[in-house]
């Protein structure tokens, strides 16, 4: 049963809750019961405009879809090598020195907590727009988070581990790639998958407001009106997502065993 | 966003802590070395295809330093209407959630077999799949076009993708209650609500909190970027100061973004570390 610390933390957490709701319903006015009222209408409209969807599979459209993979494979990767390395400096168990260690962790909180689409907002102001771009904007958050969970990883590794081969005169890179890397691969491995599912996401995102790929084509067919066009494109958007996410997790598994 | 998720992805080193280092185990290693060759291929395959012009982005890389320089210094000519869009953004987030919240247990319980059987869950879980697979702003624009511009666009936008995302976690919750805590209650004479209530709630009680928590942090970062794709919000403002170049008031914006997250993601750890 809950102590009464953790009694006084759940209240806590519930009147904090309640409040903002209150809060936020009182500024916004928002009643359920009018979108319950308006659900008719959103009905007809998306039964009337967006169904039947119209699928269409020209060479555009091919290729588009094909940026916003490869945005989404190029960008974990290359996110992933450059994570495993800031890993190692803001592991305090391997790092060189503490406050380096801290520094890198610091860094990757400020990147991670800022979302993927204003990264790339402020770069599309800086740089210009184009899959470039894009791609430099998921590298960000992608390199934030997998720094993080590496992190993690590496901390699980039994302390008594590192400090033998420390003991017995293994070298800084000796204990990375003989100790290190081959006894967290899988936990990156997954995490490398994780990050992949939700870049998926974020790369169709980014290409909306200019990372180019088949966001771009869905909301220039959403500006045009030619509804039943765009929900060809969400239903094949939705369709390379869920047998990305089923890849993942096989290979997830496969990995784990 | 990755916290939760710890519970099925992070089993794999777990299984290495008995303090020995087992490199060469014959079939991993050999998946080990085949994903990473499929990875690197797959990845040189993706960046031929984009085909970046590497030179041109390095070489306006010092661009990106000058406006972080100017969207370090804050501006405060329009800090009202900053203000204001973000109290739109946490209005939007909270309810989006608190809504969602009481619909997904609703649907969770739908979708756990144990609870609605063989028949109804899988279907159930189907339908929320397909509406999971579909990215947030995506509903947002739609719902946009339904209801017009407005926190309403956004609550119920938001709200499509966070059911369903609690539909699958929670029906998973449940799911991991024991057999035996069903059949026990179930052998006393409780009725289906009976169960419901006193049996399957409770024991997920802790799993559901961390689930909430960790929705609580997608759905703001979530939010924060809805007004980028036309909805409004502090998106709005960053989107629209940047556009201006307006990068004192950009850059405060960001800042607030970031401050929010961070005070947020420092709470729920607390809490997870005195819950533990």
């Amino acid at each position: 049963m809950m102590n009464r610390q953790e009694l006084y933390v759940c209240r806590t957490m519930a009147g904090i809750l309640l409040l903002s709701f209150l809060i936020a319903t009182y500024y916004t006015g928002f009643d359920p019961m009018a979108v319950l009222l308006h659900l008719g209408e959103a009905w007809t409209f998306l039964t009337e405009d967006f169904l039947p969807p119209r699928f269409q599979f020209t060479p555009v459209i091919l290729e588009s879809l094909a940026v916003t993979v490869a945005l989404a494979i190029s960008s974990a990767s290359v996110a992933a090598v450059l994570a495993a390395g800031a890993a190692v400096l803001g592991s305090e168990l391997l790092s060189p020195s503490k406050a380096l260690a801290a520094a890198v962790r610091g860094t990757a909180t400020f990147l991670r907590n800022i979302p993927t689409l204003v990264w790339a907002f402020i770069l599309f102001s800086s740089l210009g727009v184009g899959t470039g771009v894009g791609f430099t904007a998921l590298v960000i958050t992608s390199f934030a988070f997998m720094t993080r969970t590496f992190i993690e990883v590496i901390d699980e590794i039994p302390a008594g581990v590192v400090e033998s081969l420390t003991a017995v005169g293994a070298s800084f890179w000796e204990r990375i790639f003989q100790c290190v890397f081959p006894s967290c691969i899988t936990g990156f491995i997954s995490w490398y998958l994780y990050c992949l599912e939700v870049n998926i996401r974020s790369s169709t995102i980014v290409g909306m407001v200019g990372g180019g790929g088949i966001g771009m084509v869905l909301l220039s067919y959403l500006k045009a009106f030619k509804y039943a066009e765009a929900s060809g494109i969400i239903l094949m958007i939705a369709v390379i997502v869920i047998l990305v996410d089923r890849l993942t997790d096989f290979l997830r598994k496969k990995a784990a065993e | 966003m990755d916290s939760a998720q710890n519970a099925e992805a992070m089993t794999a080193p777990h299984g290495r802590q008995g303090g020995k280092i087992d490199i060469g185990v014959a079939g991993g290693g050999h998946f080990i070395a085949g994903f990473l060759i499929g990875a690197a291929a797959l990845t040189a395959a993706s960046l031929a295809l984009l085909g970046i012009d590497w030179v041109r982005l390095a070489g306006r890389a010092g661009d990106i330093g000058l406006i972080f320089w100017r969207m370090a210094h804050f501006t405060l000519d329009h800090v009202d209407f900053t203000l204001l869009s973000f109290m739109d953004t946490f209005s939007i987030m909270v309810l989006a959630t608190v809504y969602s919240l009481f619909l997904g247990l609703a649907f969770g319980l739908l979708a756990a077999r144990n609870v609605a059987g063989p028949v109804i869950a899988p279907v159930v879980k189907a339908v929320f799949t397909f509406l999971r697979a579909v990215p947030t702003p995506v509903w947002v624009l739609l719902t946009l076009v339904c209801f017009g511009f407005g926190p309403v666009a956004g609550i119920t936008g938001l709200s499509v993708h966070t059911v369903a995302f609690f539909t699958k976690s929670f029906a998973q919750a449940f799911e991991d209650v024991p057999e035996d805590t069903v059949d026990a209650l179930r052998a006393l004479g409780a009725t289906r609500l009976q169960i419901i209530a006193c049996g399957i709630l409770p024991s997920a009680v802790t799993q559901l909190i961390a689930w909430t928590a960790l929705r609580f942090e997608i759905n703001f970062s979530e939010c924060a970027i809805l007004g980028m794709v036309g909805a409004g919000g502090i998106g709005f403002a960053i989107s629209a100061a940047i556009q201006n170049y307006d990068y004192g008031e950009a850059g405060l914006a960001v800042f607030l973004v970031f401050l929010f997250a961070f005070c947020m993601e420092r709470g729920f750890l607390y809490v997870k570390k005195i819950m533990k």
